[in-house]
């Protein structure tokens, strides 16, 4: 071997001696040595960053949206499952965390500056078929109906555009059917252990969302074009922030932190159109907890399967962007639970963790099916809501996704956060009996209706 | 074992008329309701139900069956922009239905969960004309002589006799008319759902539980020629093939033989679509069969459009 090097060695040694320099250095056509670049197969970093570089490319020329998805998930490591309904202490901060999101408590300004305007107090609901409703419902809405009033009397004509006023009774008696029928009427069999929420918020959940956007199709064209899915799946899946390798074979390498979120609304409504923008996509609306701990901590477990990406439905689907989503808190974490256990401060928590999960597995789902991902940050705001409820309590979210980058690289020069505005659960109506909806609150009522109507400017 | 649709009739005395009444397939033809631009949100609504619908390649059929059921109800519901008074319908699912009567002297009853169930605050108004339902007295019911009518039927002892549409509801409820019946064979297992014959007696069966029970609300218990006869629809489907059914209980005297008999008429079979292929099939590297729903018949939906919009419109 020594000896083949050395000859080979004398071969252009001779070479170089025998040749006499040549004319002037012709500029080639193409460079005559390709580029240097990193080693794919070596163990360095410079290997590791250019295989990351080849994957990225792969991804940016993949042909069809599910040739993309397929390549993003296709490497299987253990990664957190994150559960969007959690009795996990302050998860939501957690979350925000994960999901590069602030929280705005309260309604975007469009949501609640469209006053829309309601039927004054004079129309009753139709009353003699419940044994006196009329007796509660007009006292119940009296005050906001008289305040209500004078504001809708002044609202000139063209502002209110060419929708009559919308019937605030008809609504009320639409909503208060379906609890009754699901409550009082209907003789059902008694609630399976543990399983109050299958037995009657959920069918009330159902029928309510689907005779109000039946009710409210005429005034907004996209719920007309629209498809109700009961029970879908929506899951997504990201990487976050860095982590070492604790055991195994691959011990002390650098690896990306891998989320995945499964879950399942009790209701989603999903659009031809996307929902318009709430803020600009640039804006900086708070700050983003930071938490220092790993993600273990809170707790959060790893498991290794499948890497999904799905909306509620297929790319090849038309409405193919989200609208709203209901979701029905399980037994598991009702209210007199926290109660009894002495945390009435995580009560808002479950329905701001569940709210903040699931929109921004949602609409970052809805991105990636319109081709964005970490490395090609979203060019528009995707915008989504949400309602969470137990059945008598209900909370309003929406969500704005204004980035996707939030892998270790990406995040670096990333300005832009994730959006998410949030109430609080309030009450829908304080109890049943005897055919009758006592104390009914016009408020919750009001801001499901907005959120339904909510459309994009065009239509 | 049997066909199933002519034991039923005998047992709930009824005549049997082929297809739609005319009140329906007027609904159907008429172009006002805009049926035609329909067609395309239903065609997308089936492709939703078996193609897109979940993460696998295929949906289950007990995943597809009520997932198509509720696409196409969406669909009808949305239709009350158009018909305000569409919205004074309620959806009620598991309600168990009980039935009693008399045919000939043996005691028939029908118990069960009875599928999903539409109600509404107004009743259909009768299909059939006073001349037809007087032209049903001379109509022979069928025998089976010599096999017993109640053939295949459960013999149990009855300790209570029971008459609840019992409803599933109690009192005052505002929508207390049944409208229509649905019927979802969504087993995975083919020798666990229904066939075609035995689901039209099914329907029929439940169909007439329920309007007798509304019959005996309104007018009482005693066996008479109903003045105003009570109809109920009822539409059965395994995801694919839809039978559509209108009955009409014109009398709830059932001991005899003769006499005015109820009506029912049925559209049986009707195909939404001929296939659902979810993955193209390639035969040696040349697509044969591109992925997607083929053979649609539009008039499939129209039925079931307009059995929903009867009553109303």
């Amino acid at each position: 071997m020594a000896a083949l090097g050395a000859r080979r060695l004398l071969q252009p040694g001779r070479r170089w001696f025998s040749e006499t320099v040549s004319g002037a250095p012709s500029p080639p056509a193409s460079p005559l040595y390709p580029p240097v670049v990193a080693s794919v197969t070596a163990k360095s970093k410079a290997a590791k960053s250019r295989r990351l570089q080849r994957f990225n490319e792969r991804v940016h020329a993949a042909a069809t949206v599910e040739e993309k998805l397929r390549l993003y998930g296709k490497l299987q490591r253990p990664k957190y499952m994150v559960y969007p309904q959690t009795f996990a202490l302050n998860a939501d901060r957690w979350y925000r965390s994960f999901t590069k999101t602030v929280l705005v408590p309260g309604m975007p300004p469009r949501a609640a500056a469209a006053k829309l305007p309601v039927a004054a107090a004079g129309t009753t609901p139709e009353d003699g078929r419940v044994p006196n409703p009329g007796a509660e419902a007009p006292r119940a809405v009296e005050a906001p109906g008289t305040a209500e009033a004078p504001a809708a009397a002044k609202t000139p004509e063209p502002a209110a555009g060419a929708a009559p006023y919308l019937d605030m009774g008809e609504l009320r008696s639409l909503a208060c059917d379906a609890l009754l029928q699901e409550s009082f009427y209907q003789n059902k069999k008694r609630p399976f252990l543990y399983r109050d929420q299958d037995h009657t918020p959920g069918p009330f959940l159902t029928q309510l969302v689907s005779t109000l956007a039946a009710f409210l199709s005429g005034r907004n064209p996209l719920l007309a074009a629209s498809s109700l899915d009961l029970n879908p799946e929506v899951n997504y899946y990201w990487h976050h922030g860095e982590e070492v390798v604790v055991h195994g074979h691959r011990k002390g390498r650098v690896d990306p932190v891998r989320f995945q979120i499964d879950d399942n609304p009790h209701l989603q409504i999903r659009v031809p159109k996307q929902l318009p923008k709430v803020v600009p996509l640039e804006s900086d609306l708070g700050d983003v907890p930071v938490i220092d701990h790993k993600p273990s901590k809170l707790p959060l477990f790893k498991k290794q399967y499948e890497n999904k990406v799905f909306t509620g439905s297929k790319v090849a689907d038309p409405c193919c962007y989200g609208h709203t989503q209901f979701h029905l808190l399980p037994d598991k974490l009702k209210r007199e639970r926290f109660i009894r256990e002495r945390l009435e401060d995580q009560i808002e928590v479950v329905y701001r963790s569940n709210g903040i999960a699931s929109l921004f597995a949602w609409t970052a789902a809805q991105a990636m099916y319109q081709g964005f991902w970490s490395e090609a940050d979203v060019t528009r705001p995707f915008v989504s809501q949400a309602v969470v409820t137990d059945g008598k309590y209900f909370a309003f979210f929406c969500y704005q996704l204004n980035t996707l980058a939030l892998t270790a690289e990406t995040i670096k020069n990333n300005p832009r956060k994730n959006i998410c505005w949030g109430t609080d659960s309030k009450p829908l109506y304080d109890v049943v009996e005897d055919g009758n909806v006592k104390g009914f609150n016009d408020e919750v009522l009001l801001q499901l209706v907005r959120f339904l109507l909510n459309r994009p400017k065009e239509l | 074992l049997f066909p199933g649709v002519r034991q039923a009739q005998w047992l709930t005395k009824t005549k049997l008329v082929e297809g739609l009444p005319p009140a329906v397939q007027g609904i159907v033809d008429n172009p006002a309701h805009g049926l035609q631009e329909l067609e395309e949100r239903a065609k997308q609504a089936v492709s939703h139900a078996r193609l897109w619908d979940t993460a696998e390649v295929a949906p289950r059929r007990e995943r597809y069956c009520p997932v198509l059921f509720e696409n196409l109800i969406h669909i009808c519901r949305l239709m009350s922009g158009k018909y305000p008074s569409l919205s004074k319908r309620m959806l009620a699912r598991n309600c168990r239905i009980a039935a009693t009567w008399e045919r000939e002297s043996i005691l028939l009853q029908v118990r069960g969960l009875s599928g999903i169930l539409m109600n509404s605050t107004t009743p259909i108004p009768p299909v059939a004309s006073k001349e037809e339902i007087l032209a049903t007295k001379e109509h022979v019911l069928e025998t089976f002589y010599p096999i017993a009518p109640t053939i295949d039927l459960q013999e149990v002892n009855v300790y209570k006799e029971l008459n609840d549409t019992g409803q599933c509801f109690g009192d005052g409820y505002p929508y207390s008319h049944p409208h229509t019946l649905f019927f979802l064979e969504s087993a995975n297992v083919r020798t666990d759902r229904f066939r075609p014959e035995q689901l039209r007696a099914k329907m029929l069966m439940f169909a007439f539980g329920n309007a007798l029970a509304k019959a005996k609300a309104l007018h009482g218990d005693d066996p008479k020629v109903l003045e105003q006869p009570v109809v109920v629809q009822s539409i059965g489907t395994d995801g694919q093939l839809f039978q559509f059914m209108v009955f009409q209980l014109n009398t709830t005297d059932l001991v005899s033989n003769d006499g005015v008999k109820n009506l029912v008429w049925i559209d049986s079979d009707q195909n939404l679509y001929e296939k659902a292929q979810c993955v193209p099939e390639v035969k040696k590297r040349v697509v044969t069969k591109p992925a997607g729903i083929s053979g649609f018949q539009p008039d499939t939906f129209k039925k079931f459009l307009a059995l929903y919009l009867h009553g109303t419109v």
